[in-house]
């Protein structure tokens, strides 16, 4: 099929890239200035494991096109705009019901809020088959392509038998696994799409809430989390405390949500587990500053993981930044490693000589006053610890992802602080 | 010879004969344009004095006087930073603080104009780190509370500015919640610990003397309260959770806050004409540095107004002659502030102290006793809350009072036909208001028909001072009015208006009874005191756990 795809974000990019690898003739669309960006200066394409990659084998294969050309004919639409960006949808969901009077289908994956498929539609005729649905993003940052391509969980928003008809065609080469398809209202889609981002954030608050708990209380999280885990009615999934969650996709989705209910006059959970996530950033900070006793002066920190979780460069919303900013302030000298992320940080810190971006981790650590454990990338899990005693100034470890085991570390001779144990 | 057998002061008694016998209504009805001849703009602020009880004669009278007691060298005086205040041998230079940073000021060969400005700057220094959350608590957490503990001066400028300018608290900055803790009872603060988390609590210590009883009670009890729940040692708590504002920099620094967390401001600043300095942190953590900064601004254009206008179009020269005129001629001695803006609810209580504190004075600069009226009982509350508690006094009482009016023309502008519609309902209560003060029932038709008890016999002055609409800077400009206004009236009266006496013998007193409560025979020196403290003794062993 013919698909034009309305966006310059990841959701835009992943579906561009699986779309044309199942064969479609793809066209992406979005802003001149995007357009003439060569391909690794996107961030979104950088930052996503192997999406650069498919993007470019696609190109080559020339199943996919850039394009600025706005009449281009396709048969399908794919909206993958930013949340911001309501009215530009509405603006070319407009042009395109005058230029295709029948058998019209768009597919909604923005963050617009619940009814804005419903509003979408109204400018479109649904009795000639012009049609809108929604079908949320499964978007898992890092693991984007894996996450369309080999869905688990589908659910399409619509009530028009045509467009369900025509979506099912279009999704069936991503859906050969598929463990639950469901269709519902769109409105109800947009519902559930938040509904399901809410629930993992309201799961990760209560976590973190729990460990802070236990760090006062003398018990291990890992121990608490592993009983309640086993409870099949609540399962381990999203139970992992640390150092507070980012990323741009998800954060959108709750702070989108948080808003939702607090137009309808309620103080929702979710903004509690919002502000408070954003207090878990600065834990390690916390950890830092009272085993000094509020005194940083002529320190010097290492910092291991930049970006908001492994296996992506990006540092949207990333822990880290707050980290940074804090030690900064005190005049702290920050040595930060990350195998993928310090790109972007540079970028993020253009001016500020106290920091000093490395290669090594091992670089890192020399001669500082403690390594803050920030993302728990994989080269982070065993190190070697005798060349860490040798290295740094102070042997303090504060383990923001609970990667490390304290008894052995405290048998090499380190302090260590996990979160909750 | 004394002001009060000058010849103007003469000349505005024999004046005042033929006026009082005068009502509003027929000076109005005299003259249709009285609007026009005695309403006057300038630095954000228009005042209208037509509803005053004063001819253009009572007017070119009143700035004789002015002339006379040679008030635009002493305008000067005080600008220049010469010794106004003489009981203290020093300069009052609360003008000084809000002058741009590129006019050099020299107080005896210091440029002090330098040193205000160095101090402004770390005080916005540190309003940054609070508002971008880099200020840390014993624990890491970043400041949510500041509490501004201070009296007088510390307090009632920064209390009022905060509540009047709140809407103008800046955006992508970090939400600080602005307490005041005052009372040497402890009554504020002790509600305040309980619901305040002390990890994220900064406290203001302001004092200008650092040793005021009453900010060191509070501050001591703050202090201990962290100590308290934080486990820490006293060092500690007082180097992450206090700032203090005085100066006195050693004193702060004995209290145990170091050098680097004090800002300093000169003991030619008045307590009460503070606000304008690094006493104002309170206002900037509340509004930011900026708007701080117009605040200022707003201030200095009203200095300069005052400075360079002709007499008889000054607007706080124009404002305090004619209270001169009401209190030694029209023999009125009672002053309500009546601002139409809940906004506006602190500032009666900061008029109180910055006018009573500085001309409730009975004895000439030359140390004489002076035996005409100085400041009158001033007094206020939000006009229309007033209107339902004490203007019943005003409209049928047996005092003659005159009163302020304060309104912004214009409010809630982009927030809705609603509240425009409320602010429209304020300014008519105002309008209306000193329409019938003035007026009396001669705005109605039958009025002469109604029984006694129904009359309003008007007559009652007033001055209406409206402003285009609440800001930084049009704030700055009016209490900077009221400033000049006492000091002009000072100058007439030949009083000083920066010292405060009669504030420090209570002081005293307090020290030497403070141990008679404990003492097993009390031996105050009068029966009531003692007596009074024979009941508090008696009720205490009574009481005893």
């Amino acid at each position: 099929m013919k698909i034009k795809v309305y966006g310059v974000g990841l959701t835009a990019w992943v579906a561009a890239a699986c779309l044309a690898r199942a064969g479609n003739d793809v066209l992406i669309e979005g802003p001149d200035s995007q357009l003439e960006k060569p391909l690794e200066e996107i961030s979104a394409l950088r930052d996503e494991p192997g999406l650069l990659d498919q993007i470019e084998l696609q190109l080559r294969a020339g199943r996919l096109q850039r394009t600025r050309d706005k009449e281009a004919y396709a048969e399908v639409h794919w909206l993958a705009l930013e949340h911001n960006e309501f009215e530009s949808a509405r603006k070319i969901i407009r042009a395109l019901g005058k230029a295709n009077p029948d058998n019209l289908l768009i597919v909604n994956q923005c963050n617009f809020g619940v009814g804005a498929t419903d509003q979408l539609q109204d400018e479109l005729n649904q009795d000639t088959n012009q049609i809108i649905v929604y079908i949320p993003n499964n978007l898992q940052e890092g693991k984007a392509l894996e996450g369309f391509s080999q869905a688990k969980r589908i659910i399409i928003g619509s009530d028009s038998n045509w467009a369900i008809t025509m979506t099912r065609s279009l999704f069936r080469p991503f859906i050969q696994n598929i463990e639950h398809l469901q269709l519902m209202t769109s409105r109800e889609a947009e519902f559930t799409k938040f509904a399901i981002t809410g629930m993992l954030a309201i799961r990760l608050g209560y976590i973190n809430e729990l460990a802070n708990l236990a760090d006062q209380m003398d018990v291990d999280i890992d121990t608490i989390r592993e009983g309640m885990g086993a409870d099949p009615r609540i399962g381990r999934h999203y139970l992992a405390p640390g150092c507070g969650f980012g990323g741009q996709n998800f954060n959108q989705y709750i702070a989108r949500f948080s808003e939702i209910f607090e137009n309808k006059g309620k103080d929702s959970l979710l903004k509690t587990v919002i502000s408070e996530n954003e207090i878990q950033k600065e834990l390690l900070f916390k950890k830092l500053w009272q085993h000094y006793r509020c005194n940083l002066t002529g320190k010097a920190i290492a910092i291991w993981g930049a970006s908001f979780k492994p296996g992506t460069a990006s540092i949207d919303n990333a822990p880290s930044l707050k980290l940074i900013d804090a030690l900064l302030a005190q005049g702290v000298e920050v040595r930060v490693h990350d195998p993928e992320a310090l790109g972007n940080l540079k970028k993020h810190y253009r001016d500020a000589p106290l920091l000093s971006f490395c290669d090594n981790p091992y670089d890192a650590v020399q001669d500082t006053d403690a390594l803050l454990l920030v993302t728990e990338w994989p080269e982070y899990w065993s190190p070697d610890y005798l060349k860490l005693l040798e290295d740094m100034h102070t042997p303090l470890i504060i383990d923001g992802r609970n990667i490390f085991d304290r008894e052995a570390l405290e048998l090499y001779g380190f302090t260590y602080m996990g979160v909750g144990r | 010879m004394t002001v009060d057998n000058s010849p103007a002061w003469l000349a505005l008694n024999t004046h005042a004969n033929k006026v009082r016998e005068k009502h509003l209504t027929e000076m109005f009805a005299d003259d249709p344009a009285r609007y026009e001849k005695f309403s006057f703009r300038a630095a954000h602020c228009l005042t209208d004095f037509s509803k005053q009880r004063i001819t253009a004669t009572t007017l070119q009278l009143l700035i004789d006087l002015a002339e006379q007691q040679k008030l635009s060298q002493r305008i000067e005086a005080l600008f220049t930073g010469e010794k106004v205040n003489l009981s203290e041998s020093r300069p009052a230079l609360h003008t000084a603080l809000r002058q741009p940073a590129d006019q050099p000021l020299l107080v005896e060969g210091i440029d002090i104009s330098q040193e205000i400005h160095a101090s402004l700057e770390k005080m916005e220094t540190l309003v940054d780190q609070i508002h971008n959350g880099q200020w840390r608590g014993y624990d890491g957490s970043p400041i949510k509370s500041v509490v501004n503990i201070g009296v007088g001066g510390s307090d009632l400028g920064p209390l009022m500015t905060c509540r009047a300018l709140s809407m103008f608290a800046p955006e992508h900055i970090r939400d600080i919640d602005i307490h005041f803790v005052s009372s040497m009872d402890g009554s504020h603060l002790s509600g305040l610990l309980t619901h305040i988390d002390p990890a994220s609590t900064l406290f203001i210590v302001s004092s200008k003397s650092f040793t005021t009883i009453d900010t060191l009670a509070n501050a001591n009890t703050a202090r201990e309260w962290l100590v308290e729940i934080s486990g820490l040692p006293v060092e500690l708590i007082s180097q992450h959770h206090f700032i203090a504002i005085t100066a006195s920099p050693e004193k702060a620094a004995d209290w145990g806050i170091p050098e680097k967390n004090q800002l300093h401001f000169w003991d030619w600043t008045g307590g009460r004409y503070s606000m304008w300095s690094v006493i104002g942190m309170a206002i900037a953590l509340q509004i930011g540095n900026k708007n701080f900064r117009q605040l200022l601004s707003g201030a200095h254009q009203m200095d300069t107004h005052f400075r360079s206008a002709p007499l008889h179009e000054n607007l706080p020269v124009l404002m305090a002659m004619i209270g001169i005129w009401n209190i030694n001629f029209l023999d009125i001695h009672a002053h309500a502030v009546l601002p139409y803006d809940g906004r506006l609810e602190h500032v009666p209580a900061y008029l109180e102290q910055l006018e009573m504190e500085s001309n409730g004075k009975s004895v000439t600069l030359k140390g004489e006793k002076l035996n005409y009226a100085t400041c009158p009982i001033l007094w206020g509350e939000v006009g229309p809350n007033a209107q339902h508690a004490f203007y019943q006094l005003l409209h049928q009482g047996t005092e003659s009072v005159m009163c302020d009016f304060i309104a912004p023309a214009l409010r809630y502008q982009d927030q809705g036909e609603d509240l425009q519609a409320q602010h429209q309902l304020a300014l008519a209560n105002c309008l209306a208001q000193s329409r019938l003060l003035a007026l009396g029932d001669s705005v109605l038709d039958d009025a002469d028909n109604a029984p006694a008890h129904k009359r309003y016999r008007g007559n009652q002055p007033s001055t209406t001072i409206m402003f285009d609409s609440l800001s930084p800077a049009s704030f700055g400009a009016l209490i900077a009015m009221y400033e000049h206004k006492v000091y002009v009236q000072s100058v007439i009266w030949e009083i000083n208006p920066f010292d405060q006496w009669g504030v420090e013998l209570g002081k005293q007193v307090a020290t030497s009874l403070l141990d008679q409560f404990t003492q097993q025979a009390s031996s105050a020196t009068d029966s009531s005191t003692e007596g009074l403290i024979r009941y508090v003794q008696q009720l205490r062993r009574e009481n005893q756990p």
